[in-house]
């Protein structure tokens, strides 16, 4: 009789355990997941292949872009979060997919593929030595605005690889909910 | 006697085990499959049908040729065209949206899977982004002519979220089923596009 009974407290014990160390580890995507390298505004942000500093932010109601020798406006039911900033490569040739805004809530917004392929958009191709400011365009709702964080990484999909993740901070709010500094249009053409 | 009787019986039992369980697990499969499955939703022509991913909008449905958001259509085929809003309800930026609708019976396999535009400057298929409510044209062609009813039917599918799906252990959706059914009226030509 007790021997059954340590039998069964033996295999609950063993059931139990087992489903702790299934439930306590961390998510495998995470275990393999990107390594962050954190910074803010201004900072010079240096990545494992890549080195990143934003400049500034800049929010506006539609885009204005030559394409192909055709003007294209891109209007939008949020708003154009447009992040001014500086790439570098740092020992060898690399590029840089894209970037992702990630809203206070944690919201992924990634660089909006209706850009296409017009000149400045991404992927951004690098050369060491050669530094190169470029444009990461999102097209986010106007709550997405404040606090967010934008995340940077060589390829879209990558493992153990190191994403630089910039904080943007505050954003000043009119009365109208829209961040104080929107512009109408922003031209993509004209000169970073 | 009975010893050896008993002894027996214990071991046919102990080496039948793994069998009278398969068999009960196959007969008690076979007792589900066998039941009534539940009936498939019909969603009103107005109404807001949310999937897994999407929130999804029927707008319109109308007939085109030539020459559809920017597409060119072959002059021996018309283009049927869906337009509806799109809503990503997930938190990234996402274009899983090709097999969200598909043309039901009795057209539904004649044809290939539908060109899908972004309406407001006609670029093909871009993601979505979270929150944002997009109009998005589904356009699909047929043979020109074949012969249209009033209204058509389309099935609308959803997927499930799984936080770690069994190959990779990454997060995602998957295990795509029909959330339910949705008919339209066909709109007389010449509207738009």
């Amino acid at each position: 009789m007790i021997r059954r009974v340590s039998n069964v407290v033996l295999l609950v014990v063993a059931v139990a355990l087992c489903y702790g160390m299934q439930t306590s580890t961390p998510h495998y995507a995470r275990l393999t997941g990107l390594i962050p390298v954190r910074g803010g505004i201004g900072e010079t942000i240096e990545a494992r292949s890549f080195s990143l500093k934003v400049a500034k932010i800049g929010f506006a109601h539609t885009l204005k872009l030559n394409a192909f020798g055709k003007e294209k406006v891109l209007t939008t039911g949020g708003l154009w979060a447009i992040v001014t900033a500086e790439l570098a490569a740092r020992d060898a040739s690399t590029s840089v997919w894209g970037g992702i805004w990630q809203g206070p809530a944690g919201l992924r917004y990634r660089t909006s593929e209706r850009l296409g392929v017009a000149p400045g958009a991404p992927p951004f191709s690098l050369e060491p030595g050669l530094p190169r400011k470029v444009r990461f365009v999102f097209e986010i709702p106007a709550d997405q605005a404040a606090n967010a964080t934008l995340l940077v990484a060589s390829a879209r999909f990558s493992a153990l690889d190191s994403e630089a993740q910039i904080k943007l901070g505050t954003v000043e709010t009119g009365a109208d909910g829209l961040p104080a500094g929107v512009i109408e249009t922003f031209d993509l053409d004209q000169p970073i | 006697m009975f010893g050896t009787l008993r002894g027996k019986l214990k071991a046919w039992i102990t080496a039948g085990a793994g069998t009278i369980a398969a068999i009960l697990v196959a007969g008690l499969l076979g007792a589900f499959g066998a039941l009534p499955k539940p009936e498939i939703q019909h969603f009103a022509p107005d109404a807001t049908i949310e999937t897994g991913q999407w929130l999804i909008k029927p707008l319109r449905l109308h007939v085109g040729e030539e020459r559809v958001y920017g597409l060119p259509v072959k002059p021996d085929e018309k283009a049927v065209i869906l337009e509806v809003e799109l809503t990503n309800r997930t938190a990234e930026s996402t274009k899983d949206y090709f097999t969200a609708i598909q043309l039901a019976a009795p057209f539904a396999d004649t044809t290939e899977s539908p060109l899908i535009v972004l309406t407001r400057d006609q670029t093909m298929s871009p993601e979505l982004q979270p929150g944002l409510p997009e109009r998005m044209a589904y356009i699909w062609t047929l043979p020109k002519d074949r012969s249209l009813p009033a209204s058509l039917s389309f099935t609308v599918n959803t997927q499930i979220y799984k936080a770690r799906d069994n190959l990779y252990g990454t997060p995602g959706w998957y295990n795509q089923h029909p959330a339910g059914t949705v008919s339209l009226p066909l709109q007389a030509k010449g509207g738009g596009a």
